[in-house]
C-alpha cells in the first residue's frame, strides 16, 4: 500500500512538473509574441526619428540650455528653513541642510504668473505695483516696470499709499501688486490685504503663504535669482501681449535685469 | 428679488458684502473667477479652480 502510494505521488509530481513546462512554453511564446511587436514599434518609432530628428535635437537642447541657465543664476536654491506652504514645493534637503526647489514648479509658476499678470498689464497705468525692499530686488524691479509700464516702488513704501484717498501718494487705480519677499514687504503686504488687491510673489523655502494670492517658488535673496525670475516673467508677458513674437525678440537681456552692486564682503577682499 | 452671492473658493462659505474678499481671474485657465475670503487668505488656504483644477497659492 505504502509502495503504491509512493508511485501515485511520484507520477502525479511528474504531472505537475510537465503542467510547469508546458506553462513556461506558453509564456515564452507569448513574451516572443510581445517582442515581435515591440520591435515593430521600435522600428516604426526609429522611422518617425528619422524624420524628425532635427526638431527633436533642437527641443532638447533648449530645455537643457534653459536647465543649465536654471542652475547657474542659482534660483532653485532655498534656505536651511523649511516652512509647512513649502514643503510642496521642494525638491530635497542637501548634505549642508540647504533646501532645493523644484525647478519645474518655479518654470510652470512663471507662466501661470505671467498669464495672470498679462490681464492688468497696461502701459502707463499703475494697474500692476511692482515692490522690492531688497537691495538686490531694485534693479531688476526698475527694468521690469521700464519693459511693461508698471509702477515700481523701489524706495520706501509709504504707509496708506494703497488705503488712504487723503494723501499725495495714493494709487487709485492699483489692480494687482507683485512683491519680492513677503518677509521684507510686509507693509505693501498688508495694505494690499486692506484694499482687496491680490498679490502676487516670489516664494522662497522660509516664507509663509499668508496674504499671497499666488506664489512662484524661487530664490528671492540672489542677484542673478532675483534678475533671472523678473527677466523670465518680463519675457513671458511680452509674448503674451503680443509685443515680441519669439523669445529672442525681447531687447534686454539678462545682465540688464541683474544687479550691479558688488556685495561687502568682495568689496573688502578686493582691498586687501 | 434674490441676490447672488459669491461663495470662497477655499472655504466654501458664502461671503458677506463688506467683508474684504478679493477676486481675481484663475491664474491658469483665467475663465473662472476665484474668489477668496478673509479668514482663508490670512490663513494662506489654498483654493481650487472649478474649470482647470489649478490649486493656489
Amino acid at each position: 500500500m505504502a509502495r503504491k502510494k509512493k508511485k501515485s505521488e511520484e507520477t502525479q509530481n511528474i504531472e505537475d512538473i510537465q503542467e510547469e513546462k508546458s506553462s513556461l512554453v506558453d509564456f515564452e511564446e507569448d513574451f516572443e509574441d510581445d517582442l515581435d511587436i515591440e520591435e515593430e514599434l521600435e522600428l516604426l518609432d526609429t522611422e518617425d526619428l528619422s524624420v524628425l530628428g532635427e526638431d527633436k535635437a533642437v527641443v532638447v537642447d533648449k530645455d537643457e540650455e534653459k536647465k543649465n541657465l536654471f542652475l547657474s543664476c542659482g534660483i532653485h536654491i532655498g534656505t536651511k528653513l523649511l516652512t509647512g506652504d513649502a514643503r510642496k514645493f521642494i525638491y530635497r534637503q542637501t548634505n549642508y541642510g540647504l533646501y532645493v526647489i523644484d525647478l519645474t514648479e518655479t518654470e510652470t509658476r512663471l507662466k501661470i504668473a505671467a498669464n495672470l499678470l498679462s490681464k492688468f498689464v497696461d502701459e502707463g497705468s499703475d494697474k500692476v505695483i511692482v515692490s522690492s525692499v531688497r537691495r538686490y530686488g531694485k534693479e531688476p524691479v526698475k527694468k521690469f516696470c521700464e519693459a511693461l509700464g508698471c509702477k515700481a516702488i523701489t524706495t520706501r513704501f509709504i504707509p496708506g499709499s494703497l488705503t488712504n484717498p487723503n494723501i499725495e501718494t495714493y494709487i487709485r487705480d492699483a489692480s494687482v501688486v507683485v512683491i519680492v519677499d513677503p518677509h521684507a514687504d510686509k507693509v505693501i503686504l498688508n495694505e494690499a490685504q486692506l484694499a482687496r488687491v491680490p498679490v502676487v510673489s516670489l516664494f522662497d523655502t522660509d516664507d509663509s503663504l499668508k496674504g499671497i494670492d499666488l506664489a512662484i517658488p524661487a530664490n528671492n535673496r540672489g542677484k542673478k535669482a532675483l534678475g533671472l525670475a523678473f527677466w523670465l516673467l518680463a519675457k513671458e508677458i511680452s509674448i503674451q501681449l503680443g509685443k515680441i513674437s519669439s523669445e529672442n525678440d525681447f531687447p534686454y537681456t539678462l545682465e540688464d535685469f541683474t544687479s550691479k552692486i558688488v556685495p561687502l564682503y568682495n568689496k573688502q577682499q578686493s582691498r586687501r | 428679488m434674490s441676490i447672488k452671492r459669491n461663495i470662497c473658493s477655499c472655504c466654501g462659505r458664502p461671503i458677506t458684502p463688506y467683508e474684504p474678499a478679493i477676486h481675481f481671474p484663475c491664474p491658469n485657465c483665467g475663465d473662472v473667477t476665484i474668489w477668496r475670503c478673509e479668514a482663508c487668505r490670512e490663513r494662506g488656504k489654498s483654493y481650487r479652480c472649478l474649470k482647470c483644477e489649478f490649486v493656489g497659492p
